[in-house]
């Protein structure tokens, strides 16, 4: 069995990329499971797929705890605890990685032992696409290191995205973009091969977990109920961000319109009575840029910086 | 003939649409959305030819779903978890109405705390109401049901309502292979509702779903639910002959895996029984003697299935992803009442695990085999356990400690 996991954010595609995959595998006579994870929905929120392909039906349901590849679609998610797209990744796995960067860069930069391959997708899919949605890039992607067959990934891609697309150039080009991916990573060394390991199940902590029993607490600790104050700082939403709102003070007027508007109070004042953002928190809904009555701010694209 | 990838969900909504099901009342929840949504989009194409209608709550929608059985129309609908324990009142009802509608519940963990993801006790909430219960493993098994279910509810010595039972997530989330099957084939296995008993005409009227004072005739219809309830479990076993006749398919009330010469045996309900059949298997790899038993029927309850697969077994965990707090496990209650007459009856023990779709892992289910062995070796049978590991134990305390909590 071959377990495949897709990270990226609410909004690019990585559930539409494993049904992809899983289409595509199971056009080419597989048995296939796809299955996406992801809580209370919002865009630009961490989220993971599951792919499983196997020539045995699968005994296996939800979470892949111990892929055989990883894809991440959005390289911030590398740096992001609650994500831990590395999680499980062991020798022997391939994680590819949407990056400008080369995998030398990459390993060294996020210290992986495993095998890495990188490639832009995002740029190719602005330039084939015009848009940067990589859910059929990530999808040819899988394909190639699955060692799935192009024709099945364009199979695949044509009848996902015809269930949410009806434009039918939209969707050729959908099938271009994935079909060119496939292809890019082909150059790449060491493509693995389907069927890796046979085993049914991974060795690894799923089997040296130790069963406790749970002990009685009174209701005080047992209640769920917080007794604390000022937990929710911890909580930092703004990896949820896919724009920036940026203050041009030439223009701004210190209206405070943009702090009276923001759904989060994340736009405080500084000492020149200038408006900025919490960017730990701030979760890029513009209402901000929206609402300026002078146009001061502007959306710039979140990309990951090193 | 064709085979698709399908969600839980959407599988629900093919065997909606194959039944050629006249009328839907719905009411959106996650996890169940996706069949509604399934079932306007083909309804608005053009591609269904039913009645669909929004309503403000589930208790309305479950009315409106029983009145309108009650005219002698097919009808479906869906919920999940609040929405079901919203609905609770009306599934009593209609259920004393012996209307013979079918509902999808898709599980989901019971507030509060809110969760999303799966265990049983929304649906086994509902157990006592009058429905017959059917729970599934897999997509395929969800669409197959929606179409066995119906033959049930409709057949003359049965008139109650049915469930069919999936798991949030887990199953209505994952897409797997589903063999959609012809509408001819369909027809044949489950022909048009043309119910004799239920009129609505104005010729020819009469009253349903009368008022009785008085506990004799109040006990008369109660017991006849439960008997017509009962008599499912033969009409059951023809139904699911003729689905196997029609489609090729087999469903028994209780699904034995591995079963023939096992001596200790899990048994599960719904998808997380294919974690449990892939833990036999590698239990079986490593010698111990495993079988699981998927109860697929849970009302009316198969006792005697469930008796004979037991016969001789050494040990027996059942796997209860419900509580009944204040009690534990329900399906271990029901099945050591099954098992307190016999002479011959193996070691019963109780595992609650997966409450909330919390994940069991392959060393939970070591660990029961370990428990099973140890019981048949000692003869005592330890105390109902909580599957829950060291690593979720050891996050719990992180956040308890965050919430002030110590």
């Amino acid at each position: 069995m071959l377990r495949v996991r897709f990270h990226g954010r609410g909004g690019q595609g990585a559930k539409v990329a494993s049904r992809v995959l899983g289409t595509a595998a199971f056009l080419e006579g597989y048995y296939a499971q796809d299955f996406p994870l992801y809580g209370a929905e919002r865009r630009g929120a961490p989220i993971a797929a599951f792919t499983r392909i196997s020539k045995e039906p699968v005994l296996e349901r939800g979470v892949i705890a111990e892929p055989d590849i990883v894809i991440v679609m959005d390289e911030t998610l590398l740096s992001d605890p609650l994500s831990s797209p590395l999680a499980g990744v062991r020798e022997g796995c391939v994680v590819f990685i949407n990056t400008t960067h080369s995998r030398e860069e990459v390993r060294a930069k996020y210290k992986i032992t495993a095998q890495v391959i990188t490639l832009d997708i995002t740029k190719i899919s602005l330039d084939i696409l015009g848009r940067p949605v990589l859910s059929a890039l990530a999808g040819g992607v899988a394909a190639r290191l699955s060692g799935l067959k192009e024709d099945s990934l364009s199979k695949g891609v044509e009848k996902e995205t015809s269930e949410i697309i009806t434009d039918r150039s939209v969707i050729e080009k959908n099938i271009e973009a994935a079909v060119h991916c496939y292809n890019a990573v082909e150059s790449h060394p060491h493509p693995a091969p389907l069927p890796s390991r046979g085993t049914e199940v991974p060795e690894g902590e799923g089997r040296k977990t130790t069963v406790i029993t749970v002990p009685f607490e009174p209701a005080i600790t047992s209640s769920p109920a917080i007794n604390t104050t000022g937990s929710t700082p911890m909580r930092k939403t703004g990896n949820w961000r896919l724009f920036r709102p940026v203050w041009d003070y030439e223009k701004c007027t210190k209206c405070m319109t943009c702090v009276a508007r923001c759904p989060d109070g994340c736009i405080a004042l500084n000492e020149d009575g200038f408006p900025y953002t919490d960017y730990e928190n701030c979760k890029g809904c513009m209402i901000c840029a929206e609402e300026c009555p002078v146009k001061a701010i502007t959306a710039e694209r979140e990309v990951h910086s090193w | 003939m064709k085979k698709e990838m399908l969600t839980g969900n959407s599988a629900a909504a093919w065997g909606v649409r194959l039944a050629e099901v006249d009328y839907i009342p719905a009411f959106p929840i996650t996890p169940q959305t996706e069949i509604i949504e399934s079932l306007s989009r083909w309804i608005c194409d053009g591609e269904m030819d039913a009645r669909f209608v929004t309503v403000d709550s589930e208790h309305s929608m479950i009315t409106a779903a029983g009145a309108a059985s009650a005219t002698g129309v097919r009808v479906f609908t869906a919920t999940s978890s609040q929405g079901l324990l919203y609905g609770f009142e009306m599934l009593y009802t209609v259920a004393g109405w012996r209307v013979p509608l079918v509902m999808v519940n898709v599980s989901r963990g019971v507030s509060a705390p809110i969760t999303l993801e799966a265990d049983h006790n929304d649906i086994l909430a509902a157990r006592d109401s009058g429905f017959l219960q059917i729970h599934c493993e897999n997509c395929q098994e969800v669409l197959d049901s929606v179409l066995m279910a119906y033959r049930l509810a409709e057949d003359e010595r049965i008139l109650l309502p049915v469930f069919v039972n999936m798991d949030g997530f887990q199953l209505s989330f994952t897409r797997e292979p589903v063999e959609i099957p012809e509408i001819e084939d369909v027809r044949r296995f489950l022909p048009q509702y043309q119910p004799k008993h239920a009129i609505f005409k104005a010729s020819q009227p009469m009253a349903q779903g009368i008022a009785v004072l008085g506990g004799p005739v109040y006990s008369y219809f109660k017991y006849q639910m439960h008997l017509a309830n009962r008599k499912g479990l033969d009409v059951y076993k023809e139904v699911s002959k003729e689905f196997e006749r029609v489609f090729g398919r087999r469903y028994d009330a209780v699904e034995g895996y591995m079963t023939d010469d096992a001596e200790y045996l899990l048994i599960m309900t719904n998808s997380f029984s294919t974690l449990g059949k892939a833990a036999v298997k590698r239990a079986r790899e490593s010698g111990i003697k495993a079988g699981l038993l998927r109860l697929r029927l849970i009302r009316p309850f198969p006792d005697d299935d469930i008796k004979n697969a037991l016969k001789g077994r050494k040990a027996v965990s059942v796997i209860d992803q419900n509580i009944s707090v204040g009690k534990g496990g329900i399906l271990y209650s029901e099945i050591a009442g099954v098992l307190y007459n016999e002479k011959d009856r193996p070691l019963l023990l109780s595992f609650i695990g997966g409450l909330g779709g919390k994940n069991i892992s392959p060393g939970e289910f070591d660990f029961i085999f370990d428990s099973m062995s140890k019981a048949a070796d000692t003869g005592e049978v330890p105390a109902p356990q909580l599957l829950y590991t060291e690593a979720e134990w050891k996050e719990m305390e992180r956040l308890k400690k965050i919430a002030g909590k110590m």
